[in-house]
């Protein structure tokens, strides 16, 4: 008799991603990923002026506020077939890399190493172990016994106080918990050290867009920065500097710290490499342009059907043709109205709130589908894409990824196993690698263009008429779309394709799982009642599920409920 | 000096969740603060909130509360009852906020001492741009309490003679907007 588990945010205030699964004889036997929010904040852009769509859209979200910015200025701009100037390019471009930096490192550190990592099993490491096994793995300077003694005195305070605080809520001597003292003592240090990391990158973002967590230097047809050398006000040489300062620590603790744990835990759990596959159909749009006219970028794109690596289909700009024709969204099993799957240009959003039934309709998530496939979308998406096509620079951050894997653990990661939950790990982790390469040469590309006498940062944008556009950026969380129509110079529709919808996305009228629901069949759990193995995919996807609303309960009943039924 | 952050939090596209982002901006258009007070309106932040608070002496934050009380009832929490409730579990990005910024703030030895936040009790959060009539008349009274924080904590503050542009920009031409549920 199957068992069906919920987990489920009990309250509307931040969290709305709700995971249903049926369990049978200790392995997941179905699964239904539903939002239980919804989402229809795109009206409100009807009938505004398309130049300041962005200021809108980059609230939609909160931990990705830079990214819908950046979709809906080129979504104009695409409408107005308007190109932008290279400083523009540059400037965006590093904006774009160090958010994404800045989100992986949360992503991994905050948000899911202490799915693998016992807190609980600290107190037991030997910190001069520790420092011996960090300083084997790398070179990094904050590995020493002292520092790690200094982290392990931090979680002794904690559980001395009985206060657990931070770590109330984690699965600490799970079965499926299965790193040394010394690991978990390990990968905890570094996820105190990864504060700093992640909040200087967002000190670059901040720089380039005047504000966090929401950039105010974005224009349709460019960026707003003024760059005088000679003033201190503007973007001059000792800014640029700044940033370097800022990126190369940042980078530095890419590839001595992040890339390494992610490689080093990842050995540690080689089953993983088998478990969370699901849909093996991926999308990517190139990105990173590296000029005006964007017909040449630092980050490839295009889609693979069924795993088939060897026929992967590149995509030759971010709004190429196959795909702008491509994209449609399901409503079948989402709590909307209609009965066809409908084109993003031509898209609705009238709600039809019928209450959660799994053989009906049951989130607030539309079903994308790509050629009416469901796709996976995020960093394993992307590298496969770009392996798959013989992409120099993917080539070499998986190949140095495979390499740690294989010196750690001695295992041999093959392409195919990347169709995994780690797999999705260690992608987001080579992603990072290659990003961080990309943020120095993308800022030179700026120094040298200024450096030349090119101070042009924006075209202006000329309305005439109605035309469509369609705006990608390839996101932390992979392909983000935004789709306007325009007419008169006023927003005649909007409709935002995000990666969270792709991924999250419910059955289709065919009844083709999406990617999380996909990912979860057959996963073996050792306590169903405490479906860490669960979590361990789904988070691996880096999920969001936007437009969170974020009023206080001061009830604090906000815990996410799992429920066994 | 004292160093104090005041933040206003909320979806300004989500209805009376916008009320922390209003009040935010009404305090810069209104006030020069004292070097060592920055007023910032967070949107809705998640785990960035730490960088926030991070080596602050002093937070006051302005966010929409959603309990029984009536629409517009302003409710101040200190750090101690805030701290009362549990961490959330962490299924997206979203679900470590105010309580788990707080809490790892408090692990990293880096939390501010004093945290006052002041609740506005919503009417809805649906799509719109609009608060509502009794959350837009409760906001002077969420601004006097941050002044009176100010006070309490000795940082000074001096009403502008001619107040800034407001800047709370979304409200301005959302007039024509009908919210869902309406």
């Amino acid at each position: 008799m199957a068992k069906r588990i919920t987990i489920d945010p009990i309250t509307r205030i931040e969290g709305h991603l709700r995971i249903d699964v049926e369990v049978d004889n200790n392995a997941v036997s179905n699964a239904w990923a539903s939002c239980t929010m919804w989402r229809g904040i795109e009206k409100i852009l009807r009938g505004r002026d398309p130049r300041d769509a962005w200021m809108f859209t980059q609230r939609f979200c909160g931990v990705c506020t830079t990214v819908h910015a950046m979709a809906s200025v080129r979504s104009v701009e695409d409408a107005l077939k308007l190109e932008i100037p290279p400083n523009a390019q540059y400037i965006r471009n590093l904006i774009l890399i160090a958010h994404a930096l800045h989100d992986h490192i949360v992503h991994f550190y905050q948000l899911s190493a202490l799915d693998w990592v016992d807190i609980l099993q600290i107190p037991k490491a030997d910190p001069a172990a520790t420092s011996k096994l960090a300083e084997s793995l790398s070179p990094w300077t904050g590995n020493s016994r002292n520092q790690f003694k200094a982290a392990q005195d931090r979680v002794n305070a904690v559980a001395a106080s009985g206060q657990l605080g931070i770590f109330m809520n984690g699965y600490w001597g799970h079965p499926a918990m299965r790193l040394s003292p010394e690991v978990n003592l390990l990968a905890f240090s570094h996820y105190v050290q990864a504060l700093e990391f992640q909040r200087k990158a967002l000190q670059v973002v901040g720089l380039l867009g005047s504000k966090t967590p929401h950039i105010q230097n974005l224009t349709v047809g460019g960026v707003a920065n003024a760059i005088d050398l000679d003033s201190a006000a503007a973007l001059n040489m000792d800014r640029l500097e700044t940033i370097r300062v800022l990126l190369d620590e940042v980078v530095q603790f890419v590839n001595q710290v992040y890339l390494v744990d992610v490689c080093a835990i990842a050995a540690m759990y080689p089953e993983w490499f088998k478990i969370g596959k699901g849909v093996t159909n991926y999308l990517a749009v190139p990105d990173l342009p590296l000029d005006s006219a964007g017909t040449a970028y630092d980050l490839p794109g295009g889609y693979i059907l069924n795993g088939n690596l060897a026929g992967v289909h590149p995509f030759k700009t971010a709004a190429d043709k196959e795909f702008r024709n491509a994209v449609t969204e399901d409503v079948t099993h989402a709590y909307y109205q209609g009965d066809k799957p409908l084109h993003p240009w031509s898209g609705e959003t009238e709600p039809e709130f019928t209450g959660w039934n799994g053989d009906q309709k049951y989130s607030w998530v539309k079903a994308p589908r790509f050629a009416g496939q469901p796709m996976q979308v995020g960093p394993l998406s992307q590298i496969l894409v770009g392996y798959a096509q013989g992409h120099p620079l993917t080539r070499k951050y998986a190949e140095l990824a495979i390499g740690k894997i294989e010196a750690v653990g001695g295992i041999h990661v093959t392409p195919d196993m990347l169709h995994s939950t780690l797999g999705r790990h260690a992608a987001r982790a080579i992603r990072a690698g290659m990003l961080a390469e990309l943020a120095q040469k993308h800022l030179q590309l700026l120094t040298d263009n200024i450096a030349k006498g090119d101070l042009t940062v924006h075209n202006p944008p000329v309305f005439s008429g109605e035309a469509e556009g369609v705006g990608t950026h390839e996101a932390p969380r992979g392909t983000l779309s935004h789709w306007v129509v325009v007419k008169d110079a006023k927003i005649k529709n909007y409709q935002a394709v995000v990666p969270s919808t792709w991924n999250a996305s419910p059955r289709d009228a065919s009844g083709a799982h999406g990617p999380y629901e996909a990912s979860l069949l057959h996963t073996p759990l050792a306590r169903p009642e405490e479906p860490l193995e669960v979590l361990r995919t789904v988070h691996s996807f880096d999920p969001c599920m936007a437009c969170a609303c974020h009023a206080f309960d001061p009830s604090g009943r906000r815990i996410a409920r799992v429920k066994v039924l | 000096m004292k160093q104090i952050f005041i933040g206003g939090i909320g979806n300004i596209l989500l209805g009376d969740d916008g009320a922390g982002p209003y009040v935010a901006h009404l305090l810069e258009s209104r006030y020069d603060f004292d070097a060592g007070v920055e007023v910032a309106d967070l949107g809705t932040p998640a785990l960035d909130l730490i960088d926030r608070l991070c080596g602050k002496d002093a937070v006051i934050l302005i966010d929409s509360i959603d309990t029984d009380l009536a629409p517009g009832t302003v409710v101040l929490y200190r750090k101690a009852e805030i701290m009362r409730q549990a961490p959330a579990a962490r299924m997206d990005p979203h679900s470590p906020a105010l309580v788990d910024a707080l809490y790892s703030a408090e692990l990293f030895g880096v939390a501010p001492e004093e945290v006052l936040l002041i609740g506005i009790q919503a009417r809805g959060f649906e799509p719109g741009c609009n608060l509502s009539a009794p959350v837009k008349a409760s906001l002077d009274r969420s601004i006097a309490e941050v002044l009176r924080e100010l006070d309490r904590l000795g940082a000074g503050y001096r009403c502008r003679k001619h107040p800034a542009d407001t800047a709370v920009w979304w409200a301005s031409e959302a007039k024509s907007e009908v919210a869902f549920g309406h």
